[in-house]
């Protein structure tokens, strides 16, 4: 059984159809890239599949492990394994960043019947993880995202990935705004995670994040749809000749 | 036709027919209130100030002053240790109670006085302290409380005293109040270098119809620091309509936080006096309302003096059906150059039919200040609320957080540390947040 399995995927936003017909199986242990130029709804469906109910979804079907989960709220999804990694992460004021993140693994744990973290494990959890994305101690105190730098930003995505442990990792646009150094340490922070029993969907417009996190498959996505699937040389042939082909096919 | 008599009021013939509510020392200021109330009466709903503030409860009822003294259930009586370790004043349906009292060890250079402990005399100090911060033609409340109070407390802290364990007055309304009115009265004083925290706090019966009316004149002598704390957590039926009045003299320090949570009806008025070149009045407060619940901040800040500094920051919660109202002011005289004066009034409105009014009011006659203000009525952060609930968190917790979040900001500002601490619980259990452990979160 695959991982994540979209079937026939349309959604609309205030009555424009945005995904018209996505078709996608990730199985588990795998990496899949969705590459493909702005506006083209990459990042609708990574927020779909999170159940943002900003979108309407008009026809098909989203399997997880097998199970439907477009009827289940963002929360229900996040506890069964579903991560998003955002492409503009939220800032919360007045809320830090560790205690947001243990009432998230507490969220999670209490799903899968497990008791509460002990503190001290959990402090020690989340040390250890801030240090694999060289994120600064300090910023685990400080409220959310709040004045945090747009690599700080991604690279707290990343943390908060690492700590929760998802089976399935949808990373939308992470490398945007990424300066090398920091590209090569979410990557590293991506790459420890990559397990038999872990998908990746990495979203991106540019092929160089592949350079780090090397996909087993990528999607070229324009316009709504996946209109061509190939393994990474793929990737490379698009850095090379750009989206326009498959655009001017798509219009 | 027949001759219509002059009418009077039904507080007026209270007044009359009944023995002086006070001691013999106040005899002449109690009789000066009646007569004030009697030439204002209540505020009618055309007067500005009080146009959105809605007084039938008040008005269609005759609220005859306590005469009793309910016993205080144990419930209630065990809340008075919720803000921790406090030299202890209390009073139940306006009278003092030696027994829930705790005065012991008062430090050198502090005094704790009920009104009550004075007969014919009062120190010359009170007398001349009592009054002349809230006078009775300003206001008709505050003529009504002058009127009618039956005891008070008096907190008097000699020069260069620095008191560090806070002074609690307490306020329980027990069942036996009900369908009467309850006037409390506070007067501190804080003498030139001296230090020291108030609490004064309403508490009382759910189910007891009580108009409370009390009068707290504060004053603070220079280079003091004084720093109050009024929690307004009467029972869900009772009114409560105060007034506060704060004057700060050269180089003083003067802090207030203010949490309105209980009471069906209940307004504020809090004047501000900048009265010293280097005075500095920061106040911060919190309103938390459900159901039905009204509650009205009136601020009055004036800057009568140069180089003074303001702050008001007051944040709104709103559940239910309720209504909230902030009316600020900052009034820079003529002359008082380099103000530095900040309003801010945010609310947060979770239900759906809930309202907020927030109106900032600048009044400035000088031309070298610093004055800003800001107001916001807004709901919660859909974007945020979604944030956290795809990390896995409830729509409950994730409102809950975003909640408390917004009132950390208050919160924090609170100085003492126990009352930090049991406002933070308020908020919890108002937002049923209580269960999951948020200790860390403001």
């Amino acid at each position: 059984m695959a991982l994540l399995e979209i079937r026939n995927l349309h959604v609309s936003v205030e009555g424009t159809e945005v995904l018209k017909g996505v078709d996608l199986t990730l199985d588990a242990g795998k990496v899949h890239a969705i590459m493909g130029p702005n506006g083209g709804g990459k990042s609708t469906l990574a927020k779909v599949l999170v159940g943002d109910e900003a979108y309407e979804i008009t026809e098909g079907e989203v399997l997880y492990n097998g199970e439907d989960i477009l009827e289940l709220p963002p929360e229900e999804r996040a506890r069964m394994g579903i991560f998003l990694g955002f492409q503009y992460p939220v800032e919360i004021p007045g809320v830090s960043n560790t205690y947001f993140l243990k009432a998230a693994v507490n969220a999670i744990r209490k799903h899968h019947g497990q008791d509460e973290m002990d503190a001290m494990d959990f402090l020690q959890l989340v040390k250890e993880r801030a240090k694999r994305v060289k994120l600064d101690e300090s910023l685990l105190q400080r409220p959310v995202n709040d004045g945090f730098s747009g690599g700080e930003k991604k690279r707290n995505e990343i943390f908060h990935m690492s700590v929760l442990e998802p089976k399935l990792c949808i990373l939308d646009e992470t490398d945007s705004g990424l300066d090398i150094d920091a590209l090569r340490i979410v990557s590293d922070g991506v790459n420890a995670m990559r397990s038999e029993e872990r998908g990746f969907l990495v979203i991106t417009h540019y092929q160089r994040l592949l350079d780090y996190i090397v996909p087993d498959v990528v999607h070229v996505f324009v316009d709504g749809r996946i209109v061509k699937t190939g393994d990474k040389e793929l990737a490379k042939q698009l850095e090379v000749e750009g989206y326009a082909a498959f655009e001017a096919a798509a219009a | 036709m027949e001759a219509v008599a002059q009418k009077t009021s039904a507080y007026f013939d209270e007044f009359g027919s009944r023995q002086q509510a006070g001691g013999q020392w106040c005899a002449d200021l109690q009789r000066q209130g009646i007569e004030a109330f009697e030439r204002q009466g209540f505020p009618g709903p055309r007067e500005e100030a009080w146009r959105k503030t809605n007084l039938k409860p008040v008005t269609d009822t005759h609220f005859r002053l306590a005469e009793g003294q309910g016993a205080a259930p144990q419930g209630l009586v065990a809340r008075l240790n919720e803000v921790g370790d406090c030299y202890r004043l209390t009073f139940v349906d306006g009278r003092f109670v030696a027994d829930l009292s705790d005065l012991a060890g008062l430090p050198n250079g502090l005094t704790v006085t009920p009104f009550s402990e004075y007969k014919a005399q009062a120190p010359d100090r009170l007398v001349a302290a009592l009054g002349s911060r809230a006078s009775v033609d300003s206001h008709p409340f505050v003529a009504l409380n002058t009127a009618f109070f039956v005891d008070g407390a008096y907190v008097h802290v000699a020069r260069s005293a620095r008191i560090e364990k806070p002074v609690a007055i307490t306020h329980i309304i027990t069942a036996d109040a009900n369908g009467q009115a309850v006037y409390p009265r506070l007067v501190v004083e804080a003498e030139e270098d001296a230090e020291v925290r108030i609490i004064e706090r309403f508490i009382g019966d759910n189910e007891t119809t009580t108009l409370v009316c009390p009068v707290s004149e504060l004053s603070a002598a220079a280079a003091s620091i004084l720093d109050y704390s009024r929690l307004q957590q009467d029972g869900s039926n009772t009114i409560n309509i105060g007034t506060v009045n704060l004057a700060s003299q050269r180089n003083t320090s003067l802090r207030g936080a203010f949490v309105a949570d209980g009471a069906k009806l209940a307004r504020l008025d809090l004047i501000a006096d900048l009265e010293g070149e280097g005075g500095e009045i920061d106040c911060n407060g919190i309103y938390l309302t459900d159901e039905r619940q009204f509650s009205d901040f009136h601020t009055w800040f004036n800057h009568r003096v140069p180089n003074c500094y303001s702050r008001q920051r007051f944040k709104g919660i709103l559940q239910g059906r309720s209504e909230t109202v902030f009316d600020g002011l900052v009034k820079v005289f003529e002359g008082a150059q380099k103000t530095d004066a900040v309003q801010e009034n945010r609310n947060l409105v979770l239900g759906k039919r809930a309202f907020a009014h927030s109106n900032p009011r600048l009044e400035i006659f000088a031309d070298d200040v610093k004055c800003t203000h800001g107001s916001t009525v807004g709901e919660l952060d859909e974007e945020a609320l979604f944030y956290l609930r795809t990390r896995g968190i409830s729509v409950e917790s994730a409102t809950g957080m975003l909640t408390l979040a917004f009132a950390g900001e208050i919160v924090d500002m609170f100085r003492v540390p126990a009352v930090r601490d049991h406002v933070r619980d308020v908020l919890m259990h108002r937002l049923g947040v209580a269960d999951i452990n948020v200790g860390a979160i403001l």
